[in-house]
């Protein structure tokens, strides 16, 4: 149990390709941290230099209160998951947790307990004489954190844990996670690429993009107030629509103005706004599919658009819409809210209007990308 | 397969014809395979025949009939005249038996009086008792040299050996008791011990340690009176056992570290090897021979030169173990690292067991190219007989003694030189086709 902190971190592999730009974070003892990010966006390189298999190119790396830019992995008491699991073919299960152990030379009564209390804890006690070759994969997979648990590491490194597992598992193994995650009160860094289980597993999350941190947050707060362009389309799925808009300063506050609707804004959003000098101008206003709304009974004040897609997903329809000028939209409309009229109505190449309610609405520089309202 | 696609396209002449294509291509590839077996195969049925023409009864080099007409071991006998061999390695086992039914005793009174005790305190028992034996042999030793009047430095290679071949013992009893947790081990429900023949094969691996340990405390105190075929005989067992250990160890650290570590001028050095290689080693021959007749490591110390001349340029084959190594995922080496193994122990505990294929391969390798080697062999021992490896030695009977008379013998030498390498390739080939990686990783 520790807390780290990384000092303006930095990565460069040969020939000057920078894969890790100026990281800094603190982490707190006993944190679930996760970064998540498109593939190569550094989070893997991040989270291996903070285990010791990269060598940090500059700024500090501290674990606890020791600081371990030059120290081995061996030496920096942590414990990592792979992706491909990495067990050892070549000896049972019971030896492959086991191995840490034996080589800090512990007595093998102690050894033995750990072992044992470990693949209780993931319900793997009937595999331990078997060899990796003869297992599935979930059950790899539950080898491997328990490979890492009998060590009662400080820190506790997770890189995509369950990008190898079918569908199915990787559901029941997260919910597995997060179960381990309250039996074993450590601190935890897990890398992903998938926003689900960032979102579900994270006490905090941060978002990587290009070596750059894009923002670091609660999953409420990067879900509900993006800091960008790239946050907001990544958080959350489908993703979030992203519309031309005009931004209306009047006398009152601010208006958004699209497709023949009109939003006139909070005064907590107008605030916001002025606080960034926002006048007159051309913004991007983002709105999560989620939060559309159709409308049947009116055509003023609402966005019109042709239906493209009528996915139905059981529960709710997935709608893509284009717009007048083009611009694709996804609408997210739960099935219940719909007349047998309404839903039948809903076929491929037909009108529909659509609204949604201006407290959703996130703004956006459209030359920064950055958001107006955070 | 091909007949399944075929008939399930409903195309049964097509069928007809392609089973008779194939029967056609095997008849040609069994034809070639047997005519070529019989071409590789009669010299050496030649030479295993001729070895058993007597040397007494039936004299001359060539002659016209292949089967002797009397069959006898007197070319075998030959060899091994003037020479105490069989008495001496006779003693050599029954030593190493004694040895064996000494320690396994030893063993199991240790494991009574060890039993219940923590690890250190074991360890620190483990080690009284072969501080004990090693020092009961050491002075036994010194007096069994005093009184057979050895000179001061025989008798300090004498100590030093069985100082080793001690310590060895002390590690057998270490390992035979302190690895015993299988008590702990059948606790776990469902478990089951993989290995059925696990007490078999360390007892084996005991026996062979201690045959190893009598060997060479039998040579240290009186080696063996050898002809001169026994005398080659063990020279190129000399040379080729040391060579095949270093140059194992050699080549193997090497690849590893090609393989898995980044270093400036990495690919320069691979590439510079790799250039290097093309050059034919015969090329460097006038100047090793100088350069070894500088250090004394000519005739009379053929041995020891021949096995730093095959040793010197070995870690130049790590091509094939660093290709071997690449399949390994570097993950395992990751995570091993991260368990809080050193480099070292990774490439111990890890990749070796792994790699045990190309291990075998390698040690392979580096025996047979000294066991038949001719050309170092025959210029760095020039003229010094006892300094012969066995191909030197063979073909000087042939060459410079009267070819009539030692021919049949030379076949006798012959026989006896494929033993030892047939042995080890018949007990070695099962871990050519076995790839142990399964299960590291997804797939």
């Amino acid at each position: 149990m520790a807390s780290l902190k990384l000092e303006h971190v930095k990565k460069v592999y040969d020939k000057n390709v920078v894969a890790v730009h100026d990281f800094n974070l603190e982490i707190k003892d006993k944190e679930f941290i996760v970064f998540v990010g498109p593939s190569g966006c550094g989070k893997s390189t991040t989270l291996r230099m903070i285990a010791g298999l990269e060598d940090i190119s500059d700024g500090t790396l501290t674990i606890g209160d020791r600081v371990v830019n030059d120290v081995e992995p061996k030496d920096r008491d942590i414990a990592m998951v792979f992706q491909n699991y990495a067990l050892y073919p070549h000896i049972t299960v019971y030896e492959n947790m086991a191995f840490s152990l034996r080589l800090r030379k512990m007595d093998n009564e102690e050894v033995h307990r750990r072992v044992c209390q470990a693949a209780e804890i993931l319900g793997i006690t009937e595999y331990l004489a078997r060899k990796p070759k003869n297992l599935s994969g979930g059950q790899r997979q539950r080898v491997a954190i328990g490979r890492a648990i009998v060590r009662e590491p400080q820190v506790f490194l997770m890189d995509e844990p369950l990008s190898n597992l079918d569908a199915k598992l990787r559901n029941q193994m997260r919910a597995e996670i997060i179960l381990l995650r309250k039996r074993i009160d450590t601190t935890f860094i897990y890398v992903t690429h998938d926003q689900t289980e960032a979102m579900t597993l994270g006490d905090r999350i941060v978002i990587m993009k290009d070596g750059y941190i894009q923002q670091v947050g609660t999953p409420q707060e990067v879900f509900e107030t993006p800091r960008n362009l790239f946050v907001a389309g990544f958080i959350g799925s489908p993703q979030m629509n992203f519309l031309k808009a005009k931004l209306v300063k009047a006398a009152g506050g601010y208006q958004a103005e699209l497709y023949g609707l009109k939003v006139p804004l909070s005064e907590e959003k107008c605030a916001l706004l002025a606080k960034h000098g926002a006048g007159s101008q051309d913004v991007i206003l983002g709105v999560r599919p989620e939060h559309t709304q159709l409308v049947f009974d009116r055509a003023d004040n609402t966005i019109e658009g042709v239906l493209r897609v009528n996915e139905m997903m059981g529960s709710e329809l997935h709608l893509h819409v284009d717009l007048k000028d083009g611009t694709s939209v996804i609408l997210r409309i739960p099935t219940l809210e719909l007349t047998e009229d309404q839903r039948r109505s809903l076929t491929y190449g037909n009108t529909l209007r659509f609204t949604f309610p201006e407290r959703v609405t996130q703004l956006f520089d459209p030359k920064s990308e950055e958001s107006l309202l955070y | 397969m091909t007949n399944n696609t075929s008939a399930a396209s409903g195309a049964p002449v097509k069928l007809r014809s392609k089973k008779g294509h194939e029967r056609r291509t095997n008849g040609a590839i069994y034809t070639v395979l047997t005519v070529m077996s019989i071409v590789w195969l009669v010299p050496f049925v030649f030479l295993v025949l001729q070895s058993f023409r007597s040397y007494k009864l039936e004299k001359g080099g060539m002659v016209d009939y292949l089967l002797p007409k009397h069959f006898s071991l007197d070319n075998y006998a030959f060899l091994f005249e003037g020479s105490n061999f069989f008495s001496w390695c006779g003693r050599a086992l029954l030593a190493a038996l004694a040895c064996a039914v000494v320690t396994a005793l030893l063993v199991h009174a240790a494991g009574k009086w060890l039993d219940g005790r923590d690890a250190a305190g074991r360890g620190a028992r483990v080690g009284a008792i072969g501080g004990c034996l090693a020092a009961g042999f050491v002075v036994l030793m010194a007096l069994a040299a005093a009184l057979q009047g050895f000179s001061l430095a025989a008798n300090l290679v004498r100590v030093a050996c069985t100082l080793i071949a001690f310590l060895l013992l002390g590690w057998v009893i270490a390992r035979v008791y302190l690895k015993q947790d299988s008590k702990l081990l059948r606790s776990i429900p469902g478990y089951v011990v993989e290995d059925k023949h696990e007490g078999a094969k360390k007892l084996i691996a005991m026996m062979a340690e201690f045959l190893v340990l009598a060997v060479l405390v039998q040579y240290v105190l009186k080696p063996m009176e050898m002809s001169q075929y026994v005398r080659w005989y063990v020279n190129t067992l000399t040379i080729a056992l040391f060579t095949s250990v270093i140059q194992t160890a050699i080549v193997l650290s090497v690849s590893y570290a090609l393989s898995r570590l980044r270093f400036k001028g990495r690919k320069l050095i691979m590439n510079t090897v790799l250039v290097l290689g093309l050059f034919p080693g015969f090329l460097t021959m006038i100047t090793l021979y100088f350069l070894l007749k500088q250090m004394g490591l000519t005739q009379a110390g053929a041995v020891p030169g021949l096995i730093l001349i095959y040793c010197a340029s070995s870690g130049m084959g790590y091509y094939i173990s660093k290709g071997f190594f690449d399949t390994i995922p570097k993950s395992l080496d990751e995570s091993a690292r991260i368990d809080g193994a050193t480099r070292f122990q990774v490439f111990l505990k890890i990749i070796m067991p792994l790699a045990k294929p190309i291990v075998i391969y390698t040690i392979l390798m580096a025996f047979m190219a000294p066991w038949g080697d001719y050309v170092f062999a025959s210029y760095v021992a020039f003229g010094h007989q006892n300094g012969y490896n066995v191909a030197v030695g063979l073909y000087n009977w042939v060459n410079t003694n009267d070819f009539q008379n030692y021919f049949t013998r030379f076949c006798a030498g012959g026989v006896l030189v494929a033993v030892p390498i047939t042995a080890l390739f018949l007990a070695l080939q099962k871990y050519y086709v076995e790839g142990v990686t399964g299960g590291a990783v997804k797939g």
